[in-house]
């Protein structure tokens, strides 16, 4: 619909100039993407060279001749740094946290929205204030108290990300059941369903649309996030990725940029793989999260 | 329904309570020192096998230690044995300290001058090893220039043959005199804590006390003497510095494009390709008269304390670690043979004397009559202060501060930091 | 059906609001008792009035981090906005490969910030060295202008795919219509596009004044505060205070920071707020 109306607003005078910016912008908007691809490449070049040719000096260079060591720092730091480990606790800690998220959310938006009672404008008003509070505001006092009830594994720590989270994503549901009428789940109620049951049967199958975009939010804060499981998780045993990646700079005069930068890389390649897998979700995501904040 | 709410409760509440089960007595260490974070897990490991008890060894990140000791003691399982830097860290966690007097650490120290006491006269800390450190010079390369290290014994003269050495490095093949004074937090402990040890040791000598609320900064025209000469007689641009890391320092060593390398005997493991043969240790000089007689800068920067808030049975069981550590054949070995430390313990003789050669090079040096240069670093009021000078070594070395912000960071930073300490 | 509804609230709202009593009520209550308390450990508390908050406003290192971080906030929340939105008109006129440069500039917005923080930082040194320039740890004003770069790295994708939603839902015959009244294309931009986006700017706007305000990781990793706190932001100064200084002094000191950095969230939502309420009301 957008294309005709633009060929019907330029007419054809106008349409040979409009050529002429259009391959002028093409041109300068190739250029910006390469420009735009450039970091991530050259953490994988140099992800690729030996130890001691990494430095400030150097760090253009190409990973040629003797300088090249192939998978050698992808092997060392994952080893090392026992990478795949961290790698599979940020896993388990963002799906169960994003699950439990869009489950108790999903509940709790549904029976905001049904529900008039002060209870339910209470919560829904603490939910919208949460979602401004700074972490830096309870990092402190969240830390210990989840230290005391032992929400310190990856296992459990869903249960501190659903309290903290869940601002973004009841707000997120409430928005959007808001629009939904009520007459199906009458309907259902008088077919002899109860409440547990409507939602699981009938509301649950209309909040797909929220229900990922919500996933997509939430994930994208979840697997990336550093300060909350620095502070909670039992770092005797635990270490996520962005831990991992901020833990590389420790150990006296040990700083080993090359297998650094095969984490990172490690780290960053499958968010590309899954990007290009489900990039029409995440767009439309971002979008229906902007219309909704 | 109501069954159903009582089924979700008992969920969260399992979920919450699982892990909640606490095991019998173990020992958490908290260690500080990343060089022999590998050693002390294996150590640990062995502990285990023999005794069934869990032994957790969490090594932080160098510069962090106090941050996560922060975090760390707050938490229900708190670190059971951690470290202190020596009075003025033990200042900071003095409250946490179980008296460790009985115990047979004590007994087996050497010298009760390697424990930190309380004011009530309690054992709080018990030093587990004892450093050396110095100028790390490799002497063949510095024979083929003509010079031999036992020559350098003044500032002049290292000053003379690092010129020389930077002067004639395209001849020598090197990159310069000295390595990268890097100032990478992996790196800058080696100028803003240890270098400048040297300008608090003799203002302390002269005015004969060992700590104070207020340092003049009698000696600091030593201090920036040796600091320029470092970043001048060096590898790389002084504008560098400020990314150079402890690895960068290393491999110019080890790779043989420097001659000098200010550390201690704890870098022996990442030097030891060069050959005991081929390296020496010379001290730090820095101008200060009658300094032919100075010897390496030697002491004790490793207290290790337990905490008393923990239960009473992990404290046991993690004193009776610690005995075990410097008592049976595999905790001695590892200590003294595979961390390469020289352990105030005296258990530690014959097979477990330390086989570091830049201990033996120490060892000669005091036997010959230098006189080893004390650590007052631990008398330094807080981390903030090392932190604000490192700051400004590093804008002075890049051109972008003056000497006197280091003066000031020196100075009026001491002053500051111990009022807010005190 | 409400009232059946309303029964079956241990189901539907208890879960939740368990989480949130112990992920956020109870933490920012405590927090707001400690903030007038000294303490080392949180059983041993000894109340110290607004103390903690003189020392809050007395400590050079927060006012400057404070100067620091609104600068960088109101330089970057343009920054992000101007670019994305001009990079939003270019991908609205139809040209070839459209989805492939949409794809590009979004991919940096899901890389966490303490990898954005290093993959910058080895970057911009790199830069710096070869051009004989000081590094980034050296010298705040590449601290800032790098902490500006990464920022608009990370976040002009996501702006850019907002306004180019907003730009798609500008009805096509508004266009015609002005093209037909004989609208130079400038003032098609200015008169009916941007008008017509003004949701979209408004939700751009606040969630990059947030985002800034807020930062931490890239922060931390970037630059860590150096050199000598120079360019240290907020939520860096903060957990400083909290975890980096020794002393029962300091975790009040620092908590009281948390609060007044809390207030000043509040503050910039609430004036976003009442400017978009004020916009609304003239539409």
């Amino acid at each position: 619909m957008m294309k005709t109306a633009k060929k019907t607003y330029h007419d054809g005078a106008v349409s040979g100039t409009k050529r002429v910016v259009d391959v002028l912008l093409s041109v300068l908007l190739a250029l910006l993407s390469v420009a735009w691809m450039y970091p991530v490449l050259l953490i994988l070049l140099n992800s690729l060279k030996l130890e001691t040719a990494i430095s400030t000096t150097s760090v253009f260079e190409l990973p040629l001749g003797d300088k090249f060591v192939g998978l050698d720092n992808y092997i060392h730091g994952v080893t090392k740094m026992n990478f795949l480990s961290s790698f599979a606790y940020s896993a388990v800690i963002t799906i169960t946290s994003v699950l439990l998220i869009l489950l108790c959310c999903s509940m709790c938006g549904w029976y905001i929205t049904r529900v008039n009672s002060a209870i339910s404008k209470a919560m829904y008003l603490l939910c919208v204030f949460s979602m401004v509070v700074p972490f830096q505001m309870v990092m402190f006092t969240l830390s210990k108290t989840a230290d005391t009830l032992r929400l310190n594994t990856p296992f459990n720590i869903c249960i501190v990300y659903l309290g903290f989270g869940a601002g973004l994503a009841v707000f997120m549901f409430t928005g959007f059941m808001k629009s939904v009428p009520v007459a199906i789940e009458e309907a259902a109620m008088i077919d002899g369903c109860n409440p547990v049951q409507i939602f699981f049967k009938v509301v649950f199958p209309i909040l797909k649309p929220t229900m990922i975009t919500t996933a997509i939010l939430e994930t994208m804060w979840v697997w990336n996030d550093y300060l909350l499981p620095t502070l909670v998780l039992d770092i005797k045993h635990y270490r996520t990725i962005p831990m991992a990646i901020q833990y590389f700079r420790g150990s006296y005069g040990r700083v080993e940029m090359g297998p650094m930068m095969a984490c990172i890389m490690i780290t960053v390649i499958p968010i590309i793989i899954m990007y290009l897998a489900c990039q029409k979700y995440i767009i439309d995501g971002v979008i229906a999260g902007a219309v909704k904040g | 329904m109501k069954k159903c709410a009582a089924l979700l409760m008992a969920i969260c509440l399992m979920v919450t309570f699982a892990v909640a089960a606490s095991a019998d007595a173990s020992v958490y260490y908290l260690n500080f020192k990343p060089e022999q974070d590998a050693q002390w897990q294996e150590l640990a490991k062995v502990y285990t096998e023999q005794t069934g008890v869990p032994v957790t060894v969490v090594t932080a990140a160098s510069g962090d230690y106090e941050k996560t000791l922060m975090s760390e003691i707050e938490k229900s399982d708190p670190p059971t044995l951690f470290q202190v830097n020596g009075p003025v860290g033990l200042a900071n966690w003095v409250d946490y300290c179980y008296d460790l007097s009985g115990t047979a650490l004590m007994e087996h120290l050497t010298s009760d001058s390697f424990a930190l006491k309380g004011d009530d006269g309690t054992v709080k800390g018990i030093g587990y090893v004892i450093e050396t450190y110095g100028i790390i010079a490799n002497k063949t390369i510095l024979e083929k220039a003509g010079y031999k290290a036992e020559d350098i014994n003044s500032f002049a003269k290292l000053k003379e043959v690092a010129d020389d050495l930077q002067a004639r490095k395209d001849e020598l093949g090197i990159k310069g005199a000295f390595t990268s004074a890097g100032m990478d937090g992996s790196s800058d402990w080696r100028f803003k804590t240890h270098l400048a040890n040297m300008p608090i040791y003799y203002e302390y000598k002269a005015d004969g006390i060992g700590f104070t609320d207020a340092i003049k900064g009698t000696y600091l025209d030593n201090y920036k003497q040796i600091w320029d000469l470092y970043i001048t007689d060096s590898t790389c641009d002084p504008a560098l510095l400020a990314s150079k890391t402890g690895n960068d320092a290393v491999a110019e060593f080890v790779n043989g494009e420097a001659v000098f390398y200010q550390n201690g005997t704890w870098a022996w493991n990442d030097i030891k390709a060069l050959g005991a043969e081929n390296l020496t240790m010379i001290p730090i000089y820095i101008g200060v008269e009658g300094e032919e007689n100075q010897g390496l800068c030697t002491g004790i920067e490793n207290y290790w304390c337990v905490n008393n808030s923990a239960d009473q049975e992990d404290i046991d069981a993690t004193i009776a670690f610690m005995e075990w550590c410097i008592t049976s054949d595999e905790g001695r070995k590892s200590m003294s043979q595979d961390m390469g430390f020289v352990v105030p313990f005296d258990t530690f003789t014959g097979e477990y004397a330390s086989a570091n050669p830049l201990v033996a090079i120490d060892t000669a040096m005091t036997a010959a009559g230098k006189e080893p240069v004390s650590w007052n670093f631990p008398s330094i009021p807080s981390e903030e202060w090392k932190n604000g000078v490192g700051s400004a070594l590093t804008a002075y070395a890049a051109g972008t501060g003056d000497w006197d912000a280091v003066v000031s960071a020196f100075v009026d930073g001491w002053a500051t930091e111990y009022a807010l300490s005190h | 059906m409400e009232k059946a509804i309303k029964k079956y609230w241990p189901v539907f709202l208890l879960p939740t609001l368990a989480a949130f009593f112990i992920g956020f009520i109870f933490p920012f209550l405590w927090g707001i008792y400690l903030s007038f308390h000294k303490f080392t450990t949180v059983s041993k508390t000894a109340f110290v009035g607004l103390s903690n908050y003189a020392k809050v406003f007395a400590d050079p290192t927060f006012v400057d981090a404070f100067w620091f971080t609104a600068a960088f906030t109101v330089v970057s929340t343009i920054l992000i906005n101007v670019i994305a939105f001009v990079l939003a008109l270019a991908l609205t006129r139809g040209v070839k490969g459209t989805n492939i440069y949409r794809t590009v500039f979004f991919l940096p917005n899901l890389i966490g910030g303490i990898v954005l923080g290093y993959i910058w930082q080895i970057l911009l040194n790199g830069i710096l060295t070869n051009l004989g320039l000081p590094l980034l740890a050296l010298d705040a004003r590449y601290g800032f202008w790098g902490l500006i770069i990464l920022m608009c790295w990370q976040q002009i994708g996501y702006m850019m795919v907002i306004y180019i939603s907003g730009l798609q839902n500008v009805p096509g015959d508004l266009l015609e219509a002005a093209s037909i009244d004989g609208a130079t294309s400038m003032q098609t931009l200015f008169k009916v596009k941007i008008p017509m986006v003004m949701p979209s700017v408004t939700i751009c706007t606040f969630l990059t004044l947030t985002n800034s305000f807020k930062l931490f990781d890239q922060n931390l990793s970037l630059t860590g505060g150096e050199p000598a706190k120079a360019s240290q932001m907020l939520a860096l100064n903060i957990y400083d205070t909290v975890f980096d200084r020794a002393g029962a002094v300091w975790k009040g000191v620092g908590q009281a920071k948390a609060v007044v950095f809390f207030l000043l969230v509040v503050a910039i939502a609430l004036i976003q707020l009442f400017f978009t309420r004020r916009k609304e009301v003239q539409q």
